[in-house]
């Protein structure tokens, strides 16, 4: 029986590798037929897209030669859809990429992606003028660009965001606030008299000022104010230490829900049962939220916009490494971050259909638009130039613009640290943070407690280890920089 | 329930025998069936198979309420066992969406019945031909099947398996041909054909001059309904709850079974709650998100169905599973 198992065995084995040789030489293209560019993109399937990609085949067959398969995969499939079709080796061109869909750090150093180093002088000249140098440097991995960014906020600003029907109500002098303690007034005004309301939106980490090496959970960070490039530990900070006593004495006088910890609540801005909460801000983000609100907010910075790891790569599209033909790709890539037309088609949709055009050259949305071609404007592709709609700002790229030259780099940007030599004692660090790490930020439990008790235990779970490996890499990684 | 069904079946007939001078009340106790318990353990064990039945079903009334609670006093009040307002606007919502929900109820039932014809169909051939001590390679073939329950190719072999060599990407086959056949349920087969159609039978449809396909579907398919019956209840619940292969497989809307759509919107709120994303990043993807209601009126609609179905399998499930399950 053993032999006949084998004989199978390699029976199946040949099969497969005949059928495999078929599938892979089959498409050969003479120089004359388009090229079909196949094109993973996170979002939500829209209903006209078929419609919209039909234009958008015609324009780019013309400009370039080539037309566009463009699959979109829903938000919460995306990574898993992506890992298992690059680790497949499927064949694909080009796929949505960041720092928290389809990592953008780890296919990079796979080696999924093409480089683009060379190949951006020959086939992408008007993307590299496009796009803010910042972006194309902080993207870089081992000294090597894997994927174009796109064209947005490059900096990190956390704001507090605040109901401006309530704050009108009680008188409020919103303009002194500019941390976390000196709402504290305002909060127990709302406490008293508003009980439908929750003085502070359910997820509320504070905001710190520490540059994250893994996230803003893990306790690996260097504060950004420092000058001698030391990785430590933030739990064991004074700042962290004050801040989250003021998140737990905000929590014991009930301006931040009980559940605070344990609760999902996604926290839907068209909800108004909230005061206060926390977000990133990006130029005229107000706008923005009171529109998807329907009512208006008001906000104030906590901090300096900051040019981090994350914030840099958090949109990208990457050429992959089984693309039959990147460099038909890049110059895909480089007319849809530089030609406002494309860029408009594949955002806004159709003219007329989709979207209005009015006087002045700025837009507004036909009910079209919103019911099926509602695209992720940020995830694909320089936003510098797109359309205003009628109720922006004529100044709103250039807010982005001067954000963007205000935002300071982070001292890793550029630092990506591999974590395969402290491999296990990382496993357990996320263990103990897991546990902890909710409970304190939200301010449920008392830092003064439980700050020693964490802090014990990540140093029982290796975190002498990790940080040494992490400032052995950083330190190598910062002597390249300045050779 | 079951145990005080079977109670009364027993007793009845005693107290009809003698039932013409003593009134059967008394006669009952007295006559004691030698299985049941005592009046006091009785009650005991009823109420605390109650407590248990109570605790199974009380997540779907929950989800039911939840589902006809009003979308505002939900967020401003969480879930709530009698909400202060009821609504159907959730029920309305998945209106809105009828078309495709009404595609993705096609589609799920498509596969469902389809899949658990074929995969009955299958599985029975393939347990009945190892059942049978004639089949020369049978050891072989059972021990080929019972590999499969051990060892596998992972994930990213199958996949591509099913979208290089087999061409199933969006395709309904996607759906049903990785489920069609499943290693236990062959076991459970052949245990059951071993045990209940007794080689004698066989022998006797063969000498009347009987073929073996009609001795398959004559004789040995209407002898072991019961253990189809188990089977094809796995395959259909199998089929109706699966949303990975429509993950990995379907890109088309209009192939998404119901379930995966579900999963879908689970998945993307997850997402949401891990992924603090920016002001404008936000805009486009909460407004395709239904609310907490939907969602649980998504899940009463798309479990009512499979519900409804079982307790039409269930006079044969008991029984198939108790005779399959026994290994020789």
């Amino acid at each position: 029986m053993g032999n006949k198992l084998i004989l199978l065995l390699v029976l199946m084995l040949s099969l497969s590798a005949i059928l495999m040789g078929c599938s892979s030489n089959a498409a050969d293209n003479e120089d004359s037929d388009p090229y079909e560019i196949k094109w993973y993109m996170i979002g939500t399937p829209q209903k006209d897209l078929d419609q919209v990609m039909e234009e958008v085949n015609e324009y780019t067959k013309e400009k370039i030669n080539a037309t566009i398969d463009l699959t979109m995969l829903d938000w919460g499939d995306y990574d898993q859809r992506m890992q298992v079709i690059v680790a497949s080796g499927e064949p694909f061109d080009i796929s949505f990429t960041s720092s928290w869909a389809n990592n953008y750090v780890l296919n990079a150093r796979k080696g999924a992606f093409v480089e683009l180093d060379d190949m951006l002088d020959e086939y992408g000249k008007d993307l590299k003028d496009a796009i803010d140098p910042a972006f194309l440097e902080g993207a870089k991995v081992g000294g090597h660009l894997y994927a174009v960014p796109t064209n947005k906020e490059v900096g990190q600003q956390s704001v507090l965001v605040f109901n401006e029907r309530l704050a009108d109500k009680y008188n409020m002098d919103l303009s002194v606030v500019n941390s976390l303690e000196d709402v504290e007034p305002f909060l127990k005004t709302i406490k008293e008299n508003e009980p439908n309301f929750n003085p502070i939106a359910t997820f509320f980490p504070p905001d710190m000022p520490f540059d994250y090496i893994i996230d803003d959970k893990h306790p690996f960070a260097i504060p950004l104010d420092s000058n001698d490039h030391k990785i430590i530990n933030p739990y064991e900070t004074q700042e962290m230490l004050d801040k989250l006593k003021t998140m737990h004495d905000y929590y014991e006088k009930g301006y931040i829900r009980a559940d605070a910890a344990t609760s999902t609540d996604p926290n839907p801005l068209e909800v108004e049962n909230w005061f206060m909460r926390k977000e990133f801000y990006q130029p005229y983000a107000e706008l923005q939220w009171s529109r998807s609100a329907g009512y208006d907010v008001v906000v104030r910075p906590e901090s300096d916009p900051v040019t981090l790891n994350g914030s840099v790569t958090g949109s990208m599209q990457a050429i992959s490494i089984t693309s039959k033909n990147p460099e038909k790709s890049l110059e895909f890539l480089n007319l849809l971050n530089t030609d406002p037309k494309l860029r408009t088609l594949l955002d806004m949709g159709i003219k007329d259909v989709h979207y209005e055009e009015m006087e002045d050259g700025k837009i507004k949305d036909l009910p079209a638009r919103i019911e099926s071609f509602n695209m992720p404007s940020f995830a694909i592709g320089n936003q510098f130039i797109l359309p205003l709609y009628e109720d922006e700002p004529e100044d709103k790229w250039d807010a982005f613009k001067e954000f963007n030259e205000k935002s300071t780099p982070a001292p890793t940007l550029g630092f990506h640290f591999d974590p395969s030599p402290v491999r296990t004692e990382l496993a357990a660090i996320s263990n103990v943070t897991n546990e902890f790490a909710k409970p304190l930020l939200t301010g449920s439990v008392d830092p003064e407690e439980y700050l020693p008790k964490a802090n014990q235990k990540f140093e029982e779970a290796g975190l002498e280890k990790v940080l040494n490996e992490m400032q052995k890499q950083y330190d190598e990684w910062r002597e390249d920089q300045q050779s | 329930m079951k145990r005080k069904l079977s109670n009364e079946q027993v007793t009845k007939p005693d107290g009809n025998l003698s039932g013409q001078t003593i009134p059967p009340k008394k006669k009952k106790k007295r006559n004691k069936d030698l299985h049941s318990f005592s009046g006091f353990s009785n009650v005991v064990m009823n109420m605390i198979l109650g407590i248990f039945a109570l605790l199974c079903i009380f997540p779907f009334i929950y989800v039911i309420i939840i589902s006809l609670s009003d979308k505002e006093t939900l967020a401003r009040e969480g879930f709530r066992l009698i909400p202060e307002t009821w609504s159907f606007e959730a029920y309305e919502y998945l209106w809105q969406m009828k078309d495709q929900m009404f595609q993705s109820y096609f589609i799920t039932i498509t596969v469902t019945v389809i899949g658990t014809i074929i995969s009955v169909l299958m599985i029975s051939f393939y347990a009945y031909a190892i059942s049978r001590k004639q089949f020369k390679y049978r050891k072989f073939f059972t021990f080929f099947a019972l590999f499969t329950m051990l060892f596998n190719g992972g994930l990213v072999p199958f996949y591509i398996v099913a979208t290089q060599f087999l061409q199933l990407r969006d395709s309904i086959w996607a759906l049903i041909l990785p489920l069609l056949i499943n290693a236990f349920y062959i076991i459970i087969m052949r245990t059951f054909f071993q045990r209940t159609i007794p080689e004698p039978l066989l022998e006797s449809a063969r000498i009347d001059g009987a073929s073996e396909l009609r001795i398959f579907f004559q004789i040995v398919m209407p002898l072991s309904l019961p253990g189809i019956a188990t089977i094809a209840l796995f395959s259909t619940l199998g089929y109706w709850n699966d949303w990975f292969n429509a993950l990995l497989f379907i890109d088309d809307p209009n192939l998404i079974p119901l379930q995966s759509l579900l999963m879908k919107i689970e998945n993307n709120l997850e997402f949401i709650r891990q992924n603090a994303l920016s002001g404008g990043q936000q805009e486009g993807i909460l407004s395709d998100i239904p609310q907490d209601a939907a969602k649980m009126a998504m899940v009463v609609i798309s479990t009512l169905p499979i519900a409804i179905a079982y307790p039409f399998f269930q006079k044969y499930f008991v029984r198939g599973l108790t005779i399959g399950g026994v290994k020789e």
